[in-house]
């Protein structure tokens, strides 16, 4: 379902309830994904892959834990999941074009599942303006955590199918916390009715 | 390897293996290992662990709660998007034997305890019985705060027969099941799944049996 309906028609809990769909469906989509490139990848490659750490959003402070995410404030939840998603469009765009470079992927599923990613992000962004316009001032901020790994995934075939593996298991933590974000809030906000959580 | 005095083989211990890691609830997590061959000496096992973008390795917290051969990380000592590299090292007189080494992120290992206080009770629609079941979310599982999101499967079965009928209840935490065979006993079992993670075992089953029902249909056909 689109996210994208004229403002003010669509009540906060539904907006709540359609964004976490789609963030719901971006981490599985991206752990499929994670798994197929897992498949592709020989076990030389495994042990060259990056570590967490290089990812281009591992600078942004985010909860370690239960505790930590319950106490961060409604509109500093917003803030983290959108600051993440915005991180990834340039990334996520690089992916979808790329991953047809090489001739093993773009045969498989693997390229289209990229480019449903692309979608649903596209969609789950919008949705969450609309979301932090509502919030107020607070929800607005955004850090900025730019990609400057470049537009090329390699030379050979194994650097190119290491680095995508790379993007797609930082993508894959960073969705897990897309998803988990929202649906904290999506629960704080419908603590009118509890029934829902 | 050395002999001793009696003339047994002695030597290091075998390799152990670290068979799985779980989380029931994201919020703490255990690992298990297998310990390897027997080097005919007493072997101690030890498990340690080092965070991504840490060089500090740690020992075990706890070696008790879960039971034997396994390590157990409460709280305190749980954090999630942090992938853990754990090694398991078996150690006798003679030496350390190393297990290959895992990396693991809580996130990526949830599998929730089995739904709790299941009930099952019969219930009627214009003379025809039909059960009505349900269960209470896993009592270690936040779903209240929205930490876990819990969707549910429920499975019944005619006593004696071996197949099951499954049934999908989404987030809900009631189901209703229609078409019982009249004076039929039906076990019930419910088991969940988080929003990103593993189906947890089934339930232990709950018993019912449906009254005898088909005498007043029949004698509506005679009538």
């Amino acid at each position: 379902c689109m996210v994208a309906t004229a403002r003010g028609t669509v009540s906060t809990s539904d907006l709540l309830d359609r964004v976490s769909e789609h963030s719901d469906m971006i981490h599985s989509l991206s752990t499929i994904l994670s798994q197929d490139l897992d498949s592709q990848l020989p076990p030389v490659g495994r042990m060259l892959l990056p570590r967490p750490s290089m990812c281009h959003t591992s600078s942004l402070q985010t909860p370690m834990d239960k505790e930590q995410a319950l106490q961060i404030s409604k509109s500093d939840l917003l803030s983290l999941a959108r600051s993440l998603l915005h991180a990834w469009a340039d990334p996520l765009l690089f992916l979808s074009t790329s991953a047809m470079t090489l001739p093993q992927l773009a045969q498989s599923s693997v390229s289209n599942k990229i480019q449903e990613l692309k979608q649903h992000s596209q969609t789950l962004g919008d949705g969450l303006n609309i979301l932090s316009d509502r919030m107020g001032q607070a929800a607005q901020a955004i850090s900025s955590l730019p990609y400057s790994g470049g537009n090329d995934l390699g030379q050979d075939k194994i650097s190119k199918l290491i680095n995508l593996h790379f993007l797609l298991s930082c993508f894959r933590r960073d969705s897990h916390k897309i998803d988990s974000f929202l649906k904290v809030l999506r629960c704080r906000m419908a603590n009118m009715v509890p029934e829902m959580c | 390897f050395s002999l001793n005095a009696e003339g047994t083989t002695h030597s290091l211990p075998g390799k152990p293996t670290l068979i799985r890691c779980r989380s029931p609830e994201k919020e703490t997590f255990t690992c298990w290992w297998e310990p390897g061959s027997d080097g005919g000496l007493p072997t101690t096992y030890a498990l340690y662990y080092r965070k991504e973008n840490s060089d500090t390795v740690y020992e075990c917290p706890d070696y008790q709660t879960a039971g034997e051969n396994s390590c157990f990380f409460n709280k305190n000592n749980t954090s999630i998007w942090v992938n853990y590299n754990i090694t398991v090292v078996a150690t006798n007189e003679l030496g350390s034997t190393f297990s290959d080494s895992v990396d693991v992120d809580v996130v990526y290992i949830v599998k929730p305890n089995p739904p709790e206080k299941l009930r099952v009770v019969i219930m009627e629609d214009n003379g025809y019985p039909f059960l009505r079941v349900s269960w209470e979310p896993p009592h270690k599982a936040d779903t209240r705060s929205g930490w876990i999101t819990l969707i549910y499967e429920i499975r019944v079965k005619l006593e004696g027969r071996n197949d099951w009928e499954v049934h999908l209840a989404g987030q809900q935490k009631m189901f209703n099941i229609f078409s019982l065979r009249s004076g039929g006993t039906y076990l019930v079992q419910v088991r969940c799944k988080p929003d990103h993670g593993f189906w947890s075992e089934w339930s232990s089953p709950s018993q019912v049996q449906v009254p005898e029902y088909f005498h007043q249909e029949k004698s509506m056909w005679i009538t």
